[in-house]
């Protein structure tokens, strides 16, 4: 109970109370003024934006993890030869430090002698320097990559669990009538192994939402705002602008955005459970 | 340039100079004696530590400071070194928290009427004004209102001065026919475009422009061209003035370079755009007079020694007198929590003084550190190492465009960062538009 209270009561309790006074930095709760920083917030198209952003980038990161974290598990699960090593190999983008993995893909994406730049050098001789940050759009996939990249191992684990832990005989029976290849994935195995998808989903939902540390290294939120999730906004009012009160707005924001966003996840997750 | 290395003999008497004229100050400060607080009254501060934070960039410095201030007084430096976008919110944060692990610290100019309004710094007024060994005149006077004062009130001591000047490769502009730099922000873009369209299949571009959305790195590129073509942050009366003429003509003006800059000016941060340039893949790089030291020192990876020159910043428009932006600068204060104050004046008083502040502009390794004082500006060792970065820098004695430093600065600071970071990416309409939506911003924050 007091770790409850510790760990969940005493952070929720300081963000709604310097939500709704005038909070610094470093003096908080000097002046209630009621609901003026969420009006403010919510007039700042920049933050509107952002909320936005956090909600598209989240989902299309979780689907891109889920999706080629059950094809990667299912293709080790059904590969005789993958042993432990490789299972391992795949796990290190997921235990490399977050900020090795921003400047990992920064390298990556480097306009003078990256590998996306040369590589497409080499493929066009001649053309001009590419540069994936430089570019609203493909900076807000080049983030989206990253992650994916960092964060589909967790999926693959989860999954690959998920496929070990099936019972055999299903499998087998459902072959000798006459079930293989995508049928018997589709019919047999994901069933089997949905709810854990489920839950992997939700979970690589939340983590997308929270991505702070490849934004800070990669673009710094840029180019424009592009790559500006929730995160590095609240993380620029109270760090860089000392506002702690409009950055615990936009976190209370930000938490009505998620739960709604996840909620509907729950529920599906809940009844493959119980399927 | 043709500067070259002395011998290490002048830097060894200089450190006796600083070493002699330090104790001397000392000894007058003592004497001066009336704020220091009661924890050190017989100024023996022998074997006492003091945590002074700073920022990466001044590691160096932080190394020389260490050793020269133990030597003098017997006490311990602690240098905690964090991101130069963090100085300020580690410093409130410490505070505020009650963890008060910081006695000094040296935070960028702008954030200290933040800093002073959440009570994490101290008024230093009255230790300043009864204290003759600081000699307040000494300090350039363009950098010591903004590096010190908020609504009248002194709240730090001007450390480094940090001003910009345009930097350009010799040789790189000899190859693309140009036998000068330029003199206008007109001429910065056609011998920029000129280099960059020769030259950028071998990788050498006009210019590294820093574009990275960061109040210190693409603020200084826009604070500089605002400087150029004679703009303001605010009027005489305080007030925002940021969507003038002038200002649109600055913010165009960065947006008119980004096509022919370094790729990309939206990835160009200190050490992108430093690299390239000690690299030679540069023709151009506004940067703070202390790079022209690195230059010159081989064994900090320059391969430009002996190839570069400095000039002042381009005007442009109707603006003709070149003009010094300080765009970053960070000043001494002292922590309003800490249990050292006698110690901490102590030691702000001597880092802030002219000997420190003249050793430290041509110590090697570079410290990263340029001039605040009239007469380690006028430092004959400088002068003599560096005759043409002495030239640039005097440009701060005639006034010096410096940002907002009152409550709200450092929001308002990276309010325009991140509207010329969308003008620059295409998303915020044009310059007009971009500095109209700041001007109204700046009028809720600052006024």
């Amino acid at each position: 109970m007091l770790a409850l209270v510790v760990l969940g009561g005493y952070p929720l309790v300081f963000i709604v109370l310097a939500a709704f006074t005038e909070s610094s930095l470093g003096r908080p709760f000097q002046e209630f003024v009621g609901t003026a920083t969420f009006e403010t917030v919510l007039a700042d198209a920049d933050v509107t934006a952002s909320l936005v952003r956090g909600v598209v980038y989240a989902v299309l990161v979780a689907v891109a993890s889920v999706a080629l974290g059950v094809a990667t598990a299912v293709a080790l699960w059904r590969s005789v030869r993958a042993g432990a090593v490789i299972r391992t190999l795949l796990l290190l983008p997921m235990i490399t430090p977050p900020v090795v993995v921003g400047i990992l893909w920064k390298l990556v994406f480097n306009p003078s002698g990256g590998l996306v730049d040369t590589v497409l050098g080499a493929v066009v001789p001649g053309g001009a320097t590419f540069s994936v940050l430089s570019d609203p759009v493909l900076a807000f996939l080049g983030v989206a990559l990253a992650d994916v990249w960092e964060w589909t191992p967790l999926i693959v684990l989860l999954v690959f669990a998920a496929l070990i832990g099936q019972d055999v005989e299903i499998a087998e029976a459902a072959a000798l009538d006459g079930a293989h290849g995508f049928r018997l994935f589709r019919s047999i195995t994901f069933p089997a192994i949905a709810a854990t998808v489920g839950a992997a989903f939700l979970i690589r939902l939340v983590l997308a939402f929270k991505v702070f540390d490849l934004v800070y290294i990669l673009t710094s939120g840029g180019p424009g705002q592009s790559t500006t999730m929730p995160a590095y906004i609240i993380w620029q009012a109270a760090l860089q602008q000392f506002d702690v009160g409009r950055a615990a707005a936009i976190t209370l924001l930000l938490a009505v955005v998620v739960t709604l966003v996840t909620l509907p996840v729950v529920a599906l997750t809940r009844r493959l459970h119980h399927d | 340039m043709t500067t070259t290395r002395s011998p290490f003999a002048p830097r060894a008497r200089r450190a006796a100079v600083v070493a002699g004229a330090a104790a001397v100050a000392m000894v007058l400060s003592a004497c001066a004696g009336g704020a220091a607080g009661a924890d050190d009254a017989d100024g023996d501060f022998t074997g006492e530590e003091l945590s002074v934070l700073l920022i990466s960039s001044h590691e160096g410095a932080s190394e020389w400071l260490k050793t020269e201030f133990e030597k003098e007084t017997g006490a311990i430096i602690n240098p905690v070194i964090v991101p130069y976008d963090e100085i300020g919110s580690k410093l409130a944060l410490d505070q505020q928290s009650g963890a008060n692990t910081i006695d000094v610290a040296a935070p960028w100019y702008t954030s200290l009427g933040d800093l002073a309004a959440d009570g994490a710094i101290q008024d230093l007024t009255e230790w300043v004004d009864g204290n003759d060994a600081i000699d307040v005149d000494d300090f350039i006077p363009s950098i010591w209102e903004p590096y010190s004062q908020v609504d009248g009130k002194t709240y730090g001591l001007p450390f480094d001065g940090d001003t910009h000047v345009l930097f350009y490769n010799k040789e790189i502009l000899a190859r693309n026919g140009f036998d000068a730099p330029p003199t206008t922000w007109d001429e910065y873009l056609e011998q920029t475009k000129t280099i960059t369209e020769n030259e950028s299949a071998d990788g050498v571009y006009g210019a590294a422009v820093f574009g990275q959305k960061s109040p210190l790195i693409l603020g200084a590129s826009f604070a500089n061209r605002l400087a150029g073509y004679g703009g303001e942050f605010l009027d005489e009366d305080g007030k925002p003035t940021i969507n003038t003429p002038e200002a649109v003509a600055a913010a165009q003006a960065l947006v008119d370079v980004n096509d022919y800059a370094l790729p990309t000016p939206a990835e160009t941060d200190f050490g992108a755009g430093n690299s390239a340039w000690f690299a030679g893949k540069v023709g151009f790089i506004e940067n703070w007079t202390d790079l022209g030291v690195r230059s010159q020192d081989p064994e900090s990876g320059s391969e430009v020694v002996d190839q570069w020159g400095v000039t002042l910043l381009p005007t442009g428009g109707d603006n003709t007198e070149s003009r010094a932006s300080l765009v970053a600068g960070f000043s001494w204060v002292i922590a309003a929590n800490t249990q050292k104050t006698a110690l901490a004046q102590k030691f702000v008083e001597w880092a802030s003084s002219s000997e420190v502040n003249a050793a430290l502009l041509t110590e090697l390794p570079p410290t990263g550190i340029d001039p605040n004082r009239v007469s380690s500006l006028e430092d004959p060792t400088y002068g003599e190492e560096f005759p043409e970065i002495q030239e640039a820098n005097r440009a701060t004695l005639d006034g010096a465009l410096a940002w907002p430093t009152g409550e709200n600065a450092t929001e308002a600071a990276q309010v325009l960062t991140d509207e010329l970071a969308k003008l620059l990416a295409g998303e915020g309409g044009s310059a007009q538009d971009t500095l109209d939506r700041v001007q109204a911003e700046w009028e809720d924050l600052l006024e």
